[in-house]
């Protein structure tokens, strides 16, 4: 149907699919965080950009973009594989600064907060940076920050298979201790689960693939949170060994309507996907907590 | 069999507490405790006094500050640790009793099956086996956990509180299930509980943490006979020789009492919490049985009354 040198082989393939391929991968990795983070600290409205994980990998690659232009390291800072390792040590910092908290602060919604007043104190640190940058950096920023899933690029799509699928084979190596975390550290404990380790590769897993959707894609907002809730409406189980692949598929669909709809079909204006993202996720969350009175893990 | 051979768990000068930067709360005196197989044993005492810590340091999941513990096999918990998870199904929670033998991928065998259906039909859970646990009820809820415990299949089961939020039924059923338990299975139990009345009546031994932080060991019926109990819980009007609450005969009426049975002692209770005293006297009540049916008698001067109820008869009397 397509010719090697057709236009529309060249859409399909410069364009189309790798959108399709990033959609989904970037879909399950941003659930998956999501149903982690909720599972292991035991709150249902834990999520990558809630608590401001999203925002800790974008500190860190607005530094990187913005900052890089002042050093010697051009080369450097443009390899896909450096902006990945950024938005990853972002959104691993951020996870380790709220489990630490998370110790001192039992109630759900003192957490919450502590999340926001993250990601606000980061977004000021990048609005400082973005005062001090020159306009065509800041136009790059920006349109990052509005999150997309249609500028990768083959290369890019590489570093995103690769650390997506590592970071979603952790996790599911990861279903004992995510069951056993409902329960809690004592029984845990007693039933052999090893915790420790199993929260730093969780905070491994999901700053790895929180951080290079949100380094190549922007920030995404809602998936992490609205899908586990989504998927336990349709599957009401509580066993990771279900709930991770379901939720890791429901994310990866979510994001290719949330994309459908982002292309405003019978158009060629494309909206920024956060926006389609909070505008469906948003109301979702709105819909569950009234009709299920009280959601939770 | 050597005295060795029946041990299940064994403390030597253990210290239990908690540390804290340099601060150390030492919760005891050094603990040298022993449970040997097959025995229920309930382990009392006021709240905070550190009934949970030492179970939990039992179990292994809290370390000890020194001295040293030789559990002969492992333990299963019972907790009054909140479970999240509102989808997990009561299946679910016991399977989690198989997760030490499981692997990464949780693959049950004919065997974790089989010792899952086995706790489940234990505890008498079969028809709600897949009922979500928000759905259930505090005593099923209990009963859950301690079919997880079960699964375990460990010698050892360490409680904490099992009892505590649930009405006298449910508290009894749990009890006589770890009693049985000990004696069917040589299951050795160690029950935190604050009921003394059921702890008296099951327990093979008691544990009771007293004010001066140590523990004393015993079995029931010596430490309510020596005083043991009366000075730790400082009874307020309650006779634990005779286990009823204490009365003041405040309407300084002798009654002599006749009968016997259940029906005898009720009446007893009836009088004396009244304020009447049971004693030789002229008035006499006297318990009989009409077609079935208790009859009370009361012989007052010479004269007979019939009452077919405890309430005609105090009308009567006070009157």
């Amino acid at each position: 149907m397509f010719s090697e040198t057709g236009t529309s082989s060249e859409i399909l393939w410069q364009f189309r699919l790798p959108k399709a391929i990033t959609c989904v991968l970037a879909g399950s990795a941003l659930a998956c965080g999501g149903l982690m983070m909720q599972t292991l600290f035991r709150n249902p409205m834990a999520g990558p950009d809630v608590l401001g994980l999203t925002s800790g990998s974008s500190l860190l690659v607005a530094i990187l973009l913005l900052a890089g232009r002042y050093g010697s390291f051009i080369t450097f800072v443009q390899s896909p594989w450096s902006v990945a390792l950024a938005a990853s040590l972002g959104g691993a910092m951020v996870f380790v600064i709220i489990i630490s908290i998370a110790k001192y602060v039992r109630d759900n919604t003192a957490l919450l907060i502590v999340g926001l007043m993250i990601s606000a104190a980061t977004s000021s640190v990048v609005s400082v940076l973005q005062f001090t940058s020159q306009a065509d950096d800041l136009q790059t920023f920006m349109i990052w920050m509005l999150g997309s899933v249609g500028s990768t690029n083959w290369s890019e799509l590489v570093v995103l298979t690769i650390t997506i699928s590592m970071g979603l084979g952790i996790s599911m190596s990861m279903i004992k201790a995510l069951n056993g975390m409902l329960l809690g550290d004592s029984y845990a404990q007693n039933l052999a689960i090893n915790i420790k380790r199993a929260r730093t590769w969780i905070v491994i897993a999901t700053g790895m693939m929180v951080g290079v959707v949100t380094a190549f894609c922007g920030p995404i907002a809602f998936v992490g949170l609205a899908v586990p809730h989504l998927v336990r409406l349709i599957i009401p189980v509580s066993n990771h060994k279900i709930l991770l692949p379901a939720v890791m598929l429901g994310g990866a669909i979510l994001l290719l309507i949330c994309d459908v709809i982002a292309q405003l079909p019978g158009s060629t204006q494309v909206l920024p996907l956060n926006a389609i993202t909070s505008m469906i996720g948003a109301p979702v969350v709105i819909w569950m907590v009234i009709k299920a009175k009280r959601i939770s893990v | 069999m050597s005295e060795l051979d029946h041990i299940a768990l064994q403390t030597l000068n253990l210290k239990i507490g908690y540390k804290k930067d340099d601060q150390v709360r030492v919760l005891f005196e050094p603990l040298s405790l022993t449970l040997t197989k097959g025995e229920l044993v309930c382990f009392m005492g006021s709240n905070g006094i550190g009934k949970t810590t030492l179970i939990k340091t039992l179990a292994g999941i809290h370390p000890p500050i020194s001295g040293s513990i030789t559990r002969n096999f492992p333990a299963a918990i019972v907790l009054t640790d909140k479970v999240s998870g509102n989808l997990m199904t009561v299946r679910d929670l016991v399977t989690y009793g198989r997760y030490p033998y499981l692997n990464w991928w949780l693959t049950l065998t004919d065997q974790d099956h089989h010792l899952i259906e086995t706790a489940i039909k234990k505890v008498h859970l079969e028809s709600i086996a897949n009922k979500h646990l928000s759905q259930l009820s505090d005593g099923q809820l209990q009963m859950a956990m301690i079919a997880k415990a079960l699964a375990q299949d460990t010698n050892i089961l360490l409680l904490d509180e099992p009892t505590a939020h649930l009405d006298l039924n449910n508290r009894v059923e749990i009890m006589n299930l770890l009693r049985s338990l000990a004696r069917e299975t040589g299951k050795t139990i160690l029950v935190a509980t604050h009921e003394l009345d059921l702890a008296l009546q099951t327990a093979d031994k008691i544990w009771l943490a007293t004010q001066h932080k140590k523990i004393v060991e015993g079995i029931p019926e010596d430490l309510v006979l020596d005083g043991t109990f009366d000075n730790e819980f400082q009874l307020k009007g309650f006779d634990l020789k005779t286990g009823k609450v204490k009365h003041t005969p405040y309407r300084k009426t002798l009654i002599q009492l006749e009968g016997s049975g259940p029906e005898f002692l009720w009446t007893k209770n009836a009088l004396e919490r009244n304020g009447y005293e049971v004693g030789p006297s002229k008035t006499q009540v006297t318990v009989t049985f009409k077609e079935g049916y208790p009859e009370y008698i009361l012989s007052l001067s010479g004269a007979e009354v019939k009452f077919e109820s405890l309430k005609d008869l105090l009308i009567r009397l006070k009157a």
